[in-house]
């Protein structure tokens, strides 16, 4: 049986029992890390671990995808009936449909659980998020400015940050409509609205929250719920993933010159 | 003929322009555009007693034409528009001659390489820049557009508008990755000597210095000193030691300063970039 909720419910619920949750965590936990201005500190290199990059829902392995839950609440995705039908041809077309394939910008939140690791910089008015994947920059405004003002179309959207208690709460809009959630074929609109909320649990683990709202696609917002993981290996770095420079390797930049001739 | 490569050289640049200039917070609902606020000199000290010298900067008298005779994209233009030779004064302060002390197949390929670039016929012929490749270290800090400078205990971090390129450098004296690991960026480690921040980077990839061919192998090693002489000018020195293809380490310099600290928009590159084969040559 399947509780269904008009949308202004959810976010109720989302706004009051949410943060409950995680200030009872924190009680449990060890103290969270915390700024010279008394702000949960979310500095750190981060990742999710789990298996969303590839499928948002509930999926069971197939080969050179693992398997595993999906990070939705609820596990159904609203889609209107049209987009539905678009979303299916997305999957069926997915080896040569995903935006990931051309490398480029992911959106968010794909970019957060993509299976790469990020590095959150904390400032006090300003967050930066250094992604590892096709080496992403997010900037966070924490200054009480809001949006500019549109249409603009970005591929990650413009990030509006402020602290409700101990959550920081991003508000991103401004989005094209070239990005998907995954690599199954969960598409959105230039109409979408993401409020993203991180909440540290102990100094290890934030609890990630994701409301995803698009009245084009999709007919009552949703959420996504997952953990990030802190990197603690000693001396760990980001590396990495040019993901386009790849295809230049055999002649950039002088492959005849490696100490390995 | 000439006018065939005026156009193929305008045309990429244009091309660029229009795809890869990063947007700044304009005023329109964002922050507004600030003046650069006035910075405390000496400098306040962090927590990790690093000399704050966060904020925006950019090159002066930036472009990637050339190290050696840098002039800049419109000088370029007049150039190749009025057929008179226009110089600038080399960055190269080591050799005194100014000039790169390329090994003389090294020194050969450089010309050959400025030749290409001039009448491209294959897709390695077009710079890394143009295809929105990471340019690297040292040649980031010799492109007109600005960077970020933030800093976090044990580290300094540099964020490029363009490319949205970035590289961290640790300065807790932590050991290179290991040595067959090449990164785009290379591999940085850093360290404060008074108000001047020494980065040493190693795991190095071979690749373009300038429009004009010049290069590096992947067995470079890059020493920078950057020194924040007040609270708007900085001077960017790297030392290139790359015995595959100079005869000697060599130096360069350019001047950096302050910017005003607006807002960094998006700069998507790779996304919209047009596919700057259409401009070899058959």
């Amino acid at each position: 049986m399947r509780l269904r909720l008009p949308s202004f419910a959810i976010l109720v619920t989302l706004s009051f029992v949410h943060p409950t949750i995680a200030g009872a965590q924190n009680a449990a936990g060890a103290a969270i890390p915390r700024t010279a201005d008394g702000k949960p500190d979310l500095s750190g290199i981060w990742q999710a671990m789990n298996t969303a990059a590839w499928d948002i829902q509930d999926h069971a392995a197939q080969k050179g995808v693992p398997g595993g839950p999906g990070v939705i609440e609820g596990n159904e995705i609203p889609y209107r009936p049209e987009a539905l039908a678009q979303k299916k041809k997305n999957y069926e077309q997915r080896a040569t449909l995903d935006p990931e394939i051309k490398c480029y910008l992911p959106g968010v939140p794909r970019i957060t659980y993509m299976p790469y690791p990020f590095q959150i910089i904390q400032k006090p008015n300003e967050l930066t998020i250094l992604y590892e994947y096709v080496h992403t920059v997010r900037y966070i405004f924490e200054n009480g400015t809001p949006h500019p003002k549109g249409p603009i179309e970005w591929w990650l959207g413009d990030s509006r940050g402020r602290w409700e208690g101990d959550t920081l709460v991003v508000d991103v809009v401004h989005f094209n409509d070239q990005t998907w959630f995954d690599r199954a074929g969960n598409f959105h609109s230039d109409a979408l609205h993401v409020v993203e909320r991180y909440s540290l649990t102990d100094p290890d683990h934030i609890n990630y929250t994701v409301t995803i709202e698009d009245p084009k696609v999709f007919t009552r917002p949703w959420n996504m719920n997952m953990v990030l993981y802190r990197h603690k290996e000693k001396n760990f770095q980001l590396y990495e993933y040019e993901c386009y420079g790849f295809d230049f390797e055999k002649i950039y930049p002088y492959p005849d010159l490696g100490a390995a001739r | 003929m000439r006018t065939n490569n005026l156009i193929v050289a305008f045309g990429i640049g244009a091309a660029l322009l229009l795809t890869t200039v990063p947007l700044r917070g304009q005023g329109e609902g964002g922050a507004p555009n600030r003046a650069a606020a006035p910075k405390p000199w000496p400098p306040q000290k962090l927590s990790d007693g690093q000399p704050d010298v966060q904020g925006v900067w950019a090159a002066v008298n930036a472009g990637s034409t050339s190290l050696t005779n840098p002039i800049s994209g419109g000088e370029d233009f007049d150039r190749r528009v009025s057929g008179q030779n226009i110089r600038r004064p080399s960055r190269v302060i080591d050799p005194p001659d100014g000039l790169l002390p390329y090994q003389p197949w090294a020194a050969a390929r450089q010309k050959q390489q400025e030749s290409d670039y001039e009448h491209p016929t294959k897709p390695e012929h077009i710079d890394t820049q143009h295809r929105c490749l990471l340019s690297g270290i040292p040649r980031l800090y010799t492109i007109v557009p600005s960077f970020r400078i933030i800093q976090i205990p044990g580290s300094i971090v540099f964020v490029w508008d363009e490319y949205h390129a970035y590289r961290v450098i640790p300065l807790d004296g932590r050991p290179h990755i290991a040595s067959n690991v090449k990164l785009w960026m290379g591999d940085a480690r850093g360290r404060w000597e008074g108000n001047t921040l020494v980065v040493d980077t190693t795991n190095m990839r071979g690749a373009r210095l300038t429009y004009i061919g010049d290069f590096n192998s992947e067995n470079a090693h890059v020493t920078e000193r950057m020194t924040f002489v007040d609270a708007d000018n900085m001077t960017y020195q790297a030392t290139v030691d790359d015995p595959t293809v100079f005869t000697r380490p060599w130096t360069f310099r350019i001047s950096q300063k302050r910017r005003p600290d607006d807002e960094t928009w998006e700069s998507a590159c790779w996304e919209g970039n047009p596919d700057p084969d259409v401009w070899l040559k058959k």
